[in-house]
């Protein structure tokens, strides 16, 4: 590996490490970093603090990585995949469905509040579905053009879906408008415990896409010629970014830019489009991102929990426009 | 009886009541947070004291004078309030309300006992009474407040002149959301006497929207306006609310019988029925 | 190496090819030309496997092209497309090095043996003065060589190529012809679509003539590229003459005196 891209891995390594020291070291109470490792160890005496780090703050820490990760993954994989500079799970349609559904448990059926991220994930994997069958039927299906518009046309669906749930249930809009705006919650360890499996499938698929994306990206006939199937790579990475999609929504809502901007902030900073560096790069990077995000929200107005979505982008956007400069 | 034996038989007497009485308040929690100003009231009406309270952001509920000095918790959705500020404060028992449905079950993930006595209307406010008095281990006392604030009721409801409609809207802004019967402001609209205008809809929410040409059709004769708003506020809503073309029509608006109604003893459950009762017959329903 | 015959193509409701013919050995240099629509792309992704057959029978060292999946039909034949996809944060070592996929096992790292048939690759094809370069960078001749150049990592005995030169220039186009013969000189299996008649002529081993949707001769340059054969196929009056020093040159009747209102190839 090139200096460059030594030096990048090391740089979001470093901003991961000092995102977990920070988002467990930082709150309404702030505890020394000393007392957080002896909680994590089980060397620390019962007591709030302890309460509050292993329950509300490692859970929340881990939701932070794992959903950065997903969605910085997902952006890499579709862009790819798409071979388009503004793909994002958004486009696929995952994130208005998997809107819908949480929005659907949250005003229609709120005493079922434990079926919030299997309503997530069931619609955003259910939208994703929808896009991908739309896009592939028919002559020239599988094209990355069908896919987006596709994918434009069932979010839009979705979406109307969710402001009509609004409108009736117009006293619960509040509890909803959190989850449409996207962030994390202290909720301790419910809701992973469900979705986990997902994100494992979708690391997983992820992993194996790398060097058929790689193919990929030199056309679809040359990755023919090397024995790769155009359409089942880009049906892959599809499916891998609509997991990783809606079991982040399901976790933290709509939670968008991460998923489009990190990679392209990878690509520009390691000067490659290789696979093998730009996905677990941008998952380091997702991770990153969001726990520093989250953390800032957290603190930055205590008691209160702001959403994460601006703080990520204070701190996304000037590192994207400072690289795009030099890239261009 | 000599004075001595009197006195040691007094002496006697209060230990043996000490005795009884402290195994079952040695049961009853002693730090006890409510996020609620139903529950937060109830207490402070009990004489017991909660080491938080719970206050919604932008909210304006009114809390007893005893629990002016009480430490107050902001209150925002998904989790209600700052977790990590409440499991700090230790409490033994969180009286919480149905809102807050992710946060209670994180509260019981931390081993938290939460409760939610949470009236929907009138109805069950007597028997959430007696429940929060239950946890506290002050039943006489609950039963005491339930028959004060039935007789405030009976005084406030003595003597109906009149039974106008009245239209009773949530929030401001172009299509009117309605109370209906279900609500606690639309019951106790219905209890100072109003006949409710809700154009035969009805929802487990216990509001709806009624189009222009139903709030025509039903013709209130009053028209009152809930506006989740600071009191600054209020006059320019009502003049808003005078302004709109299809209220006009009504005999609501003919009358100027437009009103705007401050604080959230409408919207969200409270012990304050019967003075509320007062105002409303009072100044908006002129039916005393 | 490569025996297709009475290959049929029907894409989208449309027959294209209608029973096409046609060898490659290796160390041969086969040119296929046509007019336009005479379906010579379509034949060589059929022949390639890319796209798929109607009717008819297309072999690879005897095995059916159906039958071969993925990556042992890659180390058969590596088929280098007409405008290929030029991709941002790509080096030209990058790219070749893509081009051993069909080597490198789906779990296992490239080695030091794959880098080095890279290393070759790139040599072989000649771009090595810009092998670090952004693919982004590189000019149309440039790029044509380096897709070559990936072809070539794939190591295949075949090496086919749709109409490479179509959009070079003068130098670009000899460049590559040059390359191209040096390839099947060393014992490489070349397929080469091509539009001009004059450089098929001089490169090729074999020319095989196609006209709407089958393959209408085969054999060397001289004997295939007559003026009959023009006038039929293209509707032209020209002729193909070699000569010293391999040069050719195609000899066109521009305005004429026949009568053009049969159209133009």
């Amino acid at each position: 590996m090139s200096g460059r891209r030594v030096l990048v891995v090391a740089i979001t390594v470093a901003a991961l490490l000092a995102g977990v020291g920070a988002s467990l070291a930082l709150g309404t109470i702030d505890v020394p970093l000393r007392e957080v490792i002896d909680s994590l160890l089980g060397r620390a005496e019962e007591g709030p603090a302890k309460q509050i780090i292993l329950q509300l703050r490692l859970p929340r820490t881990v939701d932070a990585i794992l959903v950065g990760a997903a969605l910085g993954v997902a952006g890499a994989l579709l862009q790819g995949a798409l071979g388009n500079p503004l793909a994002s799970p958004d486009v696929i349609g995952v994130t208005a469905g998997s809107g819908f559904g949480a929005i659907l448990i949250l005003l229609a059926f709120p005493g079922s509040i434990a079926l919030l991220p299997v309503g997530a994930l069931v619609f955003g994997l259910t939208a994703a579905t929808l896009v991908f069958v739309v896009a592939w039927i028919g002559p020239d299906g599988g094209g990355a053009g069908r896919l987006i518009l596709a994918g434009i046309a069932i979010a839009a669906l979705f979406a109307a879906g969710t402001t009509g749930l609004m409108t009736a249930y117009p006293d619960r809009v509040q509890s909803a408008v959190f989850f449409l705006a996207g962030g994390l919650v202290s909720d301790g360890w419910d809701e992973m415990k469900v979705v986990w499996p997902y994100f494992a499938v979708g690391f997983v698929l992820a992993v194996s896409l790398i060097r058929p994306l790689d193919r990929l990206a030199l056309g679809d006939d040359v990755a023919a010629s090397l024995g790769t199937r155009p359409r089942l790579i880009r049906l892959g990475a599809g499916g891998a970014a609509a997991l990783l999609a809606a079991a982040s929504a399901a976790i933290a809502g709509l939670l968008g830019f991460l998923g489009l901007v990190v990679p392209h902030v990878i690509r520009m900073a390691g000067g490659t489009a290789s696979h093998g560096f730009v996905v677990p790069v941008s998952a380091i990077g997702g991770a990153a991102l969001l726990l520093a995000g989250d953390t800032l929200a957290r603190t930055v107005k205590p008691p209160l929990e702001l959403p994460v979505g601006p703080f990520m982008v204070v701190i996304g956007v000037p590192m994207f426009l400072w690289l795009l400069r030099k890239a261009v | 009886m000599s004075r001595a034996a009197t006195r040691a038989a007094c002496l006697a007497f209060v230990l043996l009541a000490a005795a009884l009485a402290a195994p079952a308040t040695a049961d009853a929690p002693k730090r006890i947070v409510a996020l609620t100003p139903f529950s937060a009231n109830t207490l402070a009406a009990l004489g017991v004291k909660p080491i938080a309270i719970g206050q919604t952001l932008g909210g304006d509920a009114n809390f007893a004078p005893s629990l002016r000095r009480v430490r107050t918790l902001a209150l925002a959705h998904p989790n209600g309030p700052n977790m990590e500020q409440l499991a700090s404060l230790r409490p033994g028992l969180v009286l919480s309300s149905p809102t807050w449905t992710r946060g209670n079950r994180t509260m019981r993930n931390l081993d938290m006992r939460v409760e939610v006595p949470e009236p929907l209307t009138v109805l069950d406010m007597y028997e959430r009474i007696e429940d929060i008095a239950a946890m506290v281990d002050r039943e006489r006392g609950g039963r005491r407040l339930v028959a004060r604030i039935k007789r405030e009721i009976s005084r406030a409801t003595r003597a109906l002149k009149s039974r106008p409609r009245v239209m009773l809207v949530l929030g401001v802004g172009r299509t009117p959301y309605v109370f209906l019967p279900n609500s606690w402001g639309g019951y106790i609209m219905q209890l100072a006497g109003a006949r409710l205008v809700d154009a035969n809809a009805e929802s487990r929410s216990g509001f709806a929207r009624i189009s222009d040409e139903a709030i025509v059709d039903a013709d209130p004769d009053v028209i009152i306006g809930v506006p989740h708003a600071r009191a600054e506020d209020l006059d320019g809503i009502r003049d808003y609310m005078r302004s709109n073309e299809i209220w006009k029509l009504t005999q609501a608006g003919q009358e100027n019988r437009i009103y705007v109604w401050g604080d959230d003893a409408l919207l969200q459950a409270n012990l304050d029925v019967g003075s509320t009762i007062s105002r409303v017959r009072t100044r908006f329903l002129k039916n005393r | 190496m490569l025996e297709a015959a009475d290959v049929r193509v029907t894409i989208g409701g449309t027959p294209i090819l209608h029973g096409a013919d046609i060898t490659v050995e290796q160390g041969e240099l086969v040119a296929v030309v046509g007019p336009n629509g005479a379906g010579k792309s379509t034949l060589a992704r059929a022949a390639a496997g890319i796209q798929k057959l109607t009717g008819g029978e297309v072999r690879w060292d005897g095995q059916d092209v159906r039958k071969l999946r993925g990556r042992a039909l890659a180390r058969l034949r590596a088929f280098v497309p007409q405008r290929p996809r030029v991709p941002a944060g790509l080096t030209v070592r990058d790219a070749v090095r893509i081009g051993r996929s069909a080597h490198v096992g789906p779990l296992q790292r490239p080695t030091a043996a794959d880098r080095d048939a890279a290393e070759r690759a790139i040599e072989r094809a000649g771009v090595e003065r810009f092998a670090d370069r952004m693919l982004t960078t590189l000019s149309g001749g440039e790029l044509q060589r380096v897709q070559i150049a990936v072809g070539l990592a794939q190591e295949a005995p075949v090496l086919m190529a749709d109409e490479p030169t179509s959009h070079l220039d003068l130098g670009a186009t000899v460049s590559v012809a040059r390359l191209l013969r040096r390839l099947a000189d060393d014992g490489l299996g070349v397929f080469l679509v091509v539009h001009d008649l004059a450089l098929a002529a001089a490169v090729a081993d074999r020319v095989v003539v196609m006209s709407e949707g089958r393959t209408v001769a085969s054999g060397p340059a001289e004997s295939v590229l007559d003026s009959e054969r023009l006038a039929e196929v293209w509707d032209v009056d020209a002729s193909v003459e070699a000569g010293s020093q391999g040069q050719t040159a195609l000899r066109v009747s521009w305005l004429g005196d026949k009568d053009t209102t049969g159209g133009s190839s």
